[in-house]
Order: C-alpha cells, then sequence, then structure tokens
C-alpha cells in the first residue's frame, strides 16, 4: 500500500469513521474542515512515527507539514528520504 | 473617571483613555481601541435601524475575531442580549438553542451549512446578518440597569430543554472588575487568547482585557501548540489562559525553555481540576511566571475563587480563596454550614450570580436559593478558607475546554436504527483530562459496530463530542428500582 493511501485509511478510519473514500480530499485543509482537532494531531503524529519510521520533532508540527493528505504524503516522503 | 455601568461603558472608557493602543490582534489584522469602539457603534446602529428593541435576542454563531468582539459590544450599546453558541456545534443543536431564546437576529459566517440546516427547522426565522468592519453612526450607549440580561450561554444541547444561563450587565461588570483586581491587569498586558469567547472563561480573558485597555491576541486554536508559543514569545505577551490539557499539551509537545517568555507575567488556569503534579510541571517550566489557579462556574459568570500565586506552594492542590466581592460557604447534607475541612456541597454569593436559566424557573430554583447558588460541586474550606474541590457530582464529562452532558450523546446514538439502549461516561484521558466512552446494547448487532456509532454522531453532534471509544455490550447495569448504574460503567474504564 503507499504512502498516501496508509495516510488516507488512518483518517478515514480514525477520525472520520467511515471506509468510505470519497469522504476525504487529498488537498482539503484538516483543521479547516474540523476533520482533526488539537488531540487528533497528536494520534496522527504518533501513527506517521509508527507506520513510517521516522521521527517528527515538536518543531515540525505545523501547518505546513501536518493540514492536508498532499501535505502529509509530502513530509513523510521528505523525512524518509533523509533518514 | 465615572463609574462603569456596563462592559459598553467600559469599551467607552478604554477608548477615550487610550484609543489609539491595539485592542484585538487577529494574525495581520488589527483593531484599535477607537475603531474598534466606532465598529461596535456602527452594529448597534444597524440593529437599531433594523428594529431591534431592547432585551430582545441577537445570537452569535462565530469563532473568535476582532469582527466578532465588535459585533458583540455593538449589542450591547444597542440594550440587546447577546446569546453566544458554540459555533463548532451542529444544525441540532443551534435549532434548539436557537428556538429557545428566540433571537431576532443571527451573526454567522457566510456559508456555514449547519446554520442553514438549522434555520430550515425553525418555525420563527431571525434575520441572518454578518459580522463586518462599518465604522459609521452615532456613538450612543442605551441606558442599561445592572439586573437587566446582557448575555446567555447555553450549557448543554438538545436533551430536553437546553439550559441557557442569563447573565445581567451587573453579573458581567462586577466579575470582569474582580478578575481585572486579582490578575493586576493594566493597559501594559497582553495576552494570547485560544479560549473560545463562547465559553464563560474565554469571554471573561476578552472582558478583562478590554476593561483594562490591555491587548487581545487572538489565536484559532491549539492544534499547533508551538505557534501559539512563538506568538506568545513574538508578541511579548504578559497573560495566557488555559485549560489542564492547554497546559498538559505544551508541556508534552513544545520545550518551553527554547523561547523567550520573560515577558509572560502570569498564565491562569480554569476549566476543571489540573493535577498538582501538572502544576509542578509547569511551575518549574516557567520559573518566572505567575501560575493562577482558578475556580468557577457559568452560572457565576465565570469566575468564583483564585490562588494568589505566592501561595502556590504551601496551598497546592486548592483552587484558592473567593475572588473579591464573592462568598463561598460549603454546607453538609441537612444545609448547614460544614466544620473546617469537612466534605460539603459548595454554595457561593455574589453580584456574580447568574440571573437564572432562560425561561425555566423549575430549573433555577433548584441551583438558586436567597441569592446563593449550588455549584452542584462538593469541596473542603481550610482553616484559612483555602477551597479544595473534591469532586462533581453531576455526570457531565469536562473534555479538554468542553463540558459535555452524557444525554446529549446517549440520545443521538439511541437515534441509530438497531441500538437498543446505550450510556455514555466519561474516562481518564491523559491529555484531555476526559474522553467520551459509549456502551451499546445493540438489537440487532450485525448492523451495529463501533465504527458505525462514531459515524452516525459525527455526522449528528460538534466533533468533540463524538465518542473516542465505543463498546458494545449485551447489558447495561442496573439498580433494583432499573435506572443505569453510570457509576459502575465508569469504573469499568478506569479498570480497562
Amino acid at each position: 500500500m503507499s504512502i498516501k493511501q496508509q495516510i488516507r485509511q488512518f483518517i478515514l478510519a480514525n477520525y472520520l469513521f467511515t471506509e468510505d473514500e470519497g469522504k476525504l480530499s487529498d488537498p482539503e485543509s484538516l483543521m479547516g474542515s474540523g476533520t482533526v482537532d488539537s488531540t487528533g494531531i497528536l494520534e496522527l503524529i504518533m501513527f506517521l512515527e509508527e507506520a513510517f519510521g521516522i521521527k517528527i520533532a515538536d518543531e515540525e508540527m505545523i501547518p505546513a507539514n501536518l493540514d492536508s493528505v498532499l501535505k502529509v504524503v509530502s513530509f513523510v516522503e521528505r523525512k524518509r528520504a533523509i533518514r | 473617571m465615572a463609574l462603569s455601568r456596563s462592559l459598553a461603558e467600559n469599551l467607552l472608557q478604554s477608548a477615550a483613555r487610550c484609543p489609539e493602543r491595539c485592542a484585538i490582534q487577529d494574525g495581520l489584522n488589527g483593531v484599535t481601541y477607537a475603531r474598534l469602539l466606532r465598529q461596535a457603534a456602527a452594529i448597534a446602529e444597524r440593529l437599531k435601524e433594523l428594529g431591534l428593541r431592547a432585551g430582545e435576542r441577537v445570537a452569535f454563531i462565530q469563532p473568535n475575531s476582532c469582527e466578532f468582539v465588535a459585533a458583540y459590544y455593538g449589542v450591547l450599546m444597542a440594550g440587546g442580549v447577546a446569546v453566544l453558541l458554540n459555533a463548532v456545534a451542529k444544525a441540532r443543536d443551534f435549532s434548539a438553542w436557537l428556538g429557545d431564546c428566540e433571537p431576532a437576529f443571527v451573526f454567522a459566517e457566510p456559508g456555514n451549512g449547519e446554520v442553514a440546516a438549522a434555520m430550515s427547522m425553525l418555525a420563527r426565522k431571525p434575520v441572518v446578518l454578518q459580522a463586518g468592519t462599518a465604522e459609521w453612526g452615532a456613538i450612543s450607549l442605551h441606558p442599561v440597569g445592572s439586573d437587566d440580561p446582557a448575555c446567555i450561554l447555553y450549557t448543554s444541547g438538545t436533551t430536553g430543554r437546553p439550559k441557557g444561563i442569563v447573565l445581567s450587565h451587573g453579573n458581567l461588570l462586577s466579575n470582569t472588575a474582580a478578575i481585572v483586581e486579582y490578575l493586576g491587569l493594566t493597559g501594559e498586558d497582553s495576552a494570547v487568547a485560544v479560549l473560545p469567547f463562547y465559553y464563560s472563561y474565554g469571554s471573561s480573558v476578552l472582558h478583562t482585557h478590554l476593561q483594562a485597555g490591555g491587548r487581545l491576541i487572538l489565536e484559532k486554536n491549539m492544534v499547533y501548540p508551538h505557534a501559539v508559543v512563538e506568538t506568545l514569545a513574538k508578541q511579548r505577551a504578559t497573560g495566557f489562559a488555559g485549560v489542564p490539557s492547554t497546559y498538559a499539551l505544551l508541556l508534552s509537545r513544545v520545550k518551553l525553555h527554547d523561547y523567550d517568555l520573560s515577558s509572560l507575567r502570569y498564565v491562569t488556569q480554569a476549566g476543571g481540576a489540573m493535577s498538582p503534579a501538572l502544576t509542578q510541571r509547569l511551575r518549574h517550566a516557567l520559573p518566572r511566571t505567575s501560575i493562577v489557579i482558578m475556580y468557577g462556574q457559568t452560572e457565576a459568570t465565570a469566575r468564583l475563587t483564585y490562588l494568589p500565586p505566592q501561595r502556590l506552594d504551601d496551598k497546592l492542590g486548592s483552587v484558592g480563596i473567593p475572588v473579591p466581592g464573592v462568598k463561598i460557604e460549603t454546607r453538609n447534607e441537612h444545609g448547614e454550614p460544614a466544620g473546617v475541612g469537612e466534605v460539603g456541597d459548595i454554595w457561593a454569593c455574589g453580584p456574580n450570580v447568574m440571573l437564572g436559566y432562560w425561561r425555566n424557573d423549575a430549573a433555577t430554583r433548584e441551583v438558586k436559593r436567597d441569592g446563593w447558588l449550588k455549584t452542584g460541586d462538593m469541596g473542603r474550606l481550610d482553616a484559612e478558607g483555602f477551597l479544595y474541590i473534591v469532586g462533581r457530582r453531576s455526570d457531565m464529562i469536562k473534555a479538554g475546554a468542553h463540558r459535555i452532558h452524557p444525554q446529549d450523546i446517549e440520545e443521538v446514538i439511541a437515534e441509530m436504527p438497531g441500538v437498543q439502549e446505550t450510556a455514555v461516561v466519561g474516562m481518564e484521558d491523559e491529555m484531555l483530562g476526559q474522553a467520551i466512552k459509549a456502551f451499546v446494547v445493540a438489537a440487532d448487532p450485525t448492523g451495529v459496530t463501533p465504527m458505525r456509532v462514531q459515524a452516525h454522531c459525527r455526522e449528528r453532534l460538534a466533533s468533540y463530542k463524538v465518542p473516542k471509544s465505543v463498546e458494545i455490550v449485551a447489558s447495561l447495569p442496573r439498580t433494583a428500582s432499573g435506572k443505569i448504574r453510570r457509576a459502575a460503567l465508569t469504573e469499568r474504564t478506569q479498570r480497562e
């Protein structure tokens, strides 16, 4: 499964409680749409660290890295490239 | 300077004292006291032209913004009653609240589908307006009495009749002044505000700064804790207000000592008990900042007690002494004053005690007697009069800054096809204090899965009310008389 598919699956199951792929748009703001809140973001980070073997520093917890599926995917890819 | 008689007059006085000082800053947008007053006056004029009469309700469904503040104060200037609704709620909540308070006008953001859906359910439809930044009209204040209603805040959602807490101009003014006094707020103060104004705690942060002539810097929320701390440092903020989960989040995700927080004079904490261990960690992380532990409730406008920071060490675990003008008593089961150290019901009396619940005398009589407010909390007073909270009687769940009535969620789950019955309780959560757990008995176990229950709730409830955990069970524990034993379910979550 691709990085994007894994991330989408996690968000669908844990924040939107559905398997319906149509409920999640890749460029949409996760915070703006009310999908992820302040505790949700911590769960997302724990998932990314475990699933992709990366370590996310506190200062990397910014909207530019985490606020949409596309941003999360590109952030994870960058992190994996510099491992 | 003449004594102020209302929050609107507070704004007028601050604008006269420091017209060019920044009152509210929202990202790159900022508004000075002079402009904020002119914007509020424009809203007041517009509402009066549209036919608003004194005492009529004007509801707000808005996240924090400069425009929200101007419109809120504009309603108060016009003699209206501002109803501050939780902006992230869903249509079913909005329609219940709006149906209850029957506002003439609603300020809402354009394109909010939940608001549109709620409007379609209402028999008497209010006029929907958008808060703007116009600055015209004469500055005039509708004369108000201390006991005239100024504001309504709803504590619960849809179960039975919603409960709207009615606060008077006198309530808001006295509690605001008391907080300004014990925090020593002045025009030099500037606080970063993350709490929404539709909660009494967030509202009190707003009113106190506008009275003091200070500056309020808006941060949307705590999703990115770094951004909040960066703002605190960059803006040289002197104050910050949070609930226990705000501080748990900051301490776990941000290296506070990496930032220059030397200007941070104080931080306040309210909104549920913060563990002494977390308080100590906060104290070590911010050694030069005063930590002010506080206690209150919306029925008491916001604040009932505060712990003077210099007593934090020797009174660790206490919520402190009554704020100026307030009296606190603990009473035993016979209604008599409890002795020193003896646990009893906490009662409060003072100019901050609400007028009552909106159009609900029976509910008001249950908690308000002879001017005293029964808080519903249990506590003890020590020999010096410091209050220690030992428990809450009600089943209310406190998750982060939110207060959640289990019945609101149970009602929604019960509507789901295939559900026989359900009970919702709070379970311990490291970050939030409490998180929501639902126990569900399914008549048809194939159609009712935890994820489907969560999805059903997400469609109908604000996201903070969606259960974090759902367990399908064969039956619910009951008392001999058939009532669900909620305590047994709570104990069960603690054992897990």
